[in-house]
């Protein structure tokens, strides 16, 4: 008997919430397309604006190029940049954004270069630090001037009867040991798992206050209290409503970013800039099995707070603050430093965040994920059953 | 058949502290009669009627209804009572046709004997034309109807109506009265609360009023006419409430 009102509960919700066009929008069609239209303007800026920016013909300035002639030349002859007439108001034009940098040689610079080697000259650049022009030109001047600088020193050598294979004295090379799957899983351990524990919530927060303070403020809960159905029946029916959403919207934002980044990284491979993006099976599977109580959690915990609401306005007060405390120790993964033990096991959020980023990096501890999980559904179950009590309160229900 | 014995509920108001909006309140309504409770707003008819359809529990004193405990069985309660008041609004994204099926299944019908039911039910109170338009997309006399048809699924033997004209406009508010009178005459316990002094005179054949959490007044309309010695129902009522 009760499984089954349970059941008729949840199958009315659902056909309510499928014809809820404000729950269609936030849970199925803004989660598919949130992260690819993401993605998409990232890459549309990476590449063209950034390097449109780049490509323009900066305006380079060159100041006390008496002393630097062979230097200057050499400049003048660099296809990245344009060197103008020297004035005066070089900082203001800087300021301005109509000069990118200017390079200035101290007095006799090349003469002294010759006679005088052991002295350390300095040439200056003057720039906008942070600004991407004119960070990209003093790139291209220091790269410039370093190359005549290398040079000179071949020269020394010479001199002096050395090879510049003397001069350096070893080489360094950087091997990666660590699996394609482990790299990239790093990357996704670090942003994905705060998303994913974002989107659960987020995805809770509509069904749960249209279930509830919604009920209220358009009077069915008179209605609906009137029928055969027990209190708990009723909670339950809900409560699996908006679980199922929490993971539908969670689910498919996760697919359709998986989908964009497959074939942004098809698209790139085509281009030639390959990155392989490897998320195993498992590790998919796992961090979903963990999510899912979690998801739980949200969703007992949203309806046992937004019942006490009357209206949406109220309930969207109460459950606004209520996603800073979801966001800090959903940030977890992205901290530094932090590393899952058996004590933060127990830290609900901020378990599921680090274990998640360890398992897309390919470790599983798996007696950490048994406690994570087992503490997570303890949780959930907490919050289940403040939900119920919440719903046999009758000054809850009746709030006006 | 409803019994109440020493109802009564208490709220607690953080200003006003405590509240008896019913206290000790005694009545009986019999089968196939319809009574009706008096009372001007804030009397206690309305915690009342949710205390007989179990939406609020009794803080003291019992009902029973249709042979079951308010307290003890409320599912049982609530399972033999049709229940419409002003505030049993409707489920807007629901059809008409989902709506009542709704509550028909929680009511443990079948999905044979559902859709027999409501198909008896559409025709009789002539809601075939709307059967499939959302519920917010109805007028208040649909919506009136609509809220008849899920009280009548389960065909309870009990009727409870909290005001069930208030805000109507005349033609639909006929068809109420017609349909509480049509429960009375399917041999349906009926009682409803109001305090429109010329449905009192139309409908009840027991009357009682009620002020302040109590009832002051109970009888037949013959009754409370010879004891008062008033024929106007409002003169009686200024009569009982002025005491």
């Amino acid at each position: 008997m009760a499984a089954r009102n349970v059941g008729i509960v949840f199958r009315k919700e659902l056909l309510d919430t499928l014809k809820d066009r404000r729950t269609i929008v936030s849970s199925i069609v803004i989660p598919l397309l949130m992260f690819p239209l993401i993605i998409l303007v990232v890459i549309f800026i990476a590449t063209t604006v950034i390097p449109k920016a780049v490509s323009e013909s900066p305006t380079v300035m060159l100041k006390g190029e008496e002393g630097a002639p062979a230097l200057a030349k050499q400049l003048r002859e660099d296809k990245d940049f344009r060197v103008v007439p020297f004035s005066a108001d070089y900082v203001t034009q800087i300021n301005e954004k109509k000069l990118r940098a200017v390079l200035e040689f101290p007095a006799g610079f090349e003469a002294n270069l010759q006679s005088k080697p052991e002295e350390t000259q300095i040439l200056k650049i003057y720039h906008y630090e942070g600004e991407i022009r004119s960070q990209a030109v003093l790139r291209q001047l220091e790269s410039s001037v370093k190359f005549f600088g290398e040079n000179i020193v071949t020269q020394r050598l010479a001199a002096a009867g050395l090879a510049p294979s003397e001069v350096k004295v070893f080489g360094l090379e950087r091997l990666n040991v660590a699996s394609a799957e482990k790299v990239t899983g790093n990357i996704i351990g670090f942003i994905l798992p705060y998303f994913i524990i974002i989107l659960c919530l987020t995805g809770a927060m509509y069904p749960a206050m249209d279930l509830t303070a919604g009920e209220k403020e358009r009077g069915t809960m008179e209605t609906i209290l009137a029928s055969p159905v027990r209190r708990s029946e009723l909670v339950l029916g809900k409560f699996f409503l908006i679980l199922c959403v929490s993971v539908t919207t969670t689910a498919l934002s996760v697919i359709s970013l998986a989908i964009t980044v497959l074939i942004g990284g098809a698209q790139l491979a085509k281009v030639g800039k390959g990155i392989v993006v490897a998320v195993s099976a498992q590790s998919a599977a796992v961090v979903f099995l963990m999510v899912v109580p979690l998801a739980a959690t949200f969703s007992a915990a949203l309806l046992a707070i937004s019942l006490i609401a009357r209206n949406y306005r109220e309930a969207q007060s109460y459950l606004g603050p209520l996603m800073f405390l979801v966001i800090i120790p959903g940030m977890a993964s992205m901290m530094p430093g932090v590393e899952l033990n058996s004590k933060l096991a127990l830290v609900p959020i901020l378990n599921v965040s680090l274990v998640a980023k360890e398992i897309f990096a390919g470790q599983y501890h798996w007696n950490l994920i048994g406690l994570i999980f087992l503490s997570t559904c303890v949780y959930a179950a907490v919050a289940l059953f403040a939900a119920v009590r919440q719903f046999n309160r009758e000054e809850v229900l009746f709030r006006t | 058949m409803i019994e109440a014995q020493g109802l009564t509920k208490i709220f607690k108001d953080k200003k006003r502290g405590e509240i008896r909006a019913v206290d000790g309140v005694n009545f009986k309504a019999q089968p196939g009669q319809i009574y009706g409770l008096l009372g001007a707003n804030g009397a206690g008819k309305t915690t009342t009627l949710r205390m007989l359809a179990t939406i609020l529990q009794p803080t003291s004193g019992t009902a029973k209804v249709a042979g079951f405990d308010v307290v003890d069985d409320p599912e049982k309660v609530r399972s033999n009572v049709g229940f419409l008041s002003t505030a049993t609004a409707l489920y807007g994204r629901l059809t008409s046709k989902e709506f009542v099926e709704y509550f028909g299944r929680l009511h443990g019908m079948d999905e044979a004997a559902l859709a027999k039911r409501i198909g008896e039910i559409f025709d009789r109170l002539d809601m075939n034309e709307f059967r499939d338009r959302r519920c917010d997309k109805l007028s208040t006399g649909m919506k009136q109807k609509v809220s008849i048809a899920r009280t009548l699924v389960h065909d309870p033997p009990v009727m409870i109506f909290d005001e069930p004209t208030i805000g109507l406009d005349v033609m639909t508010a006929r068809v109420i009265v017609q349909f509480i009178r049509e429960c009375r005459a399917q041999g349906k316990t009926v009682i409803f609360s109001t305090h429109v002094m010329s449905e009192v005179e139309k409908l009840c054949d027991t009357v009682g009023i009620i002020h302040n959490g109590k009832v002051l007044a109970e009888g037949t309309l013959p009754q409370l006419r010879e004891r008062y010695g008033e024929q106007d129902m409002e003169e009686i009522f200024v009569k009982v409430v002025g005491e």
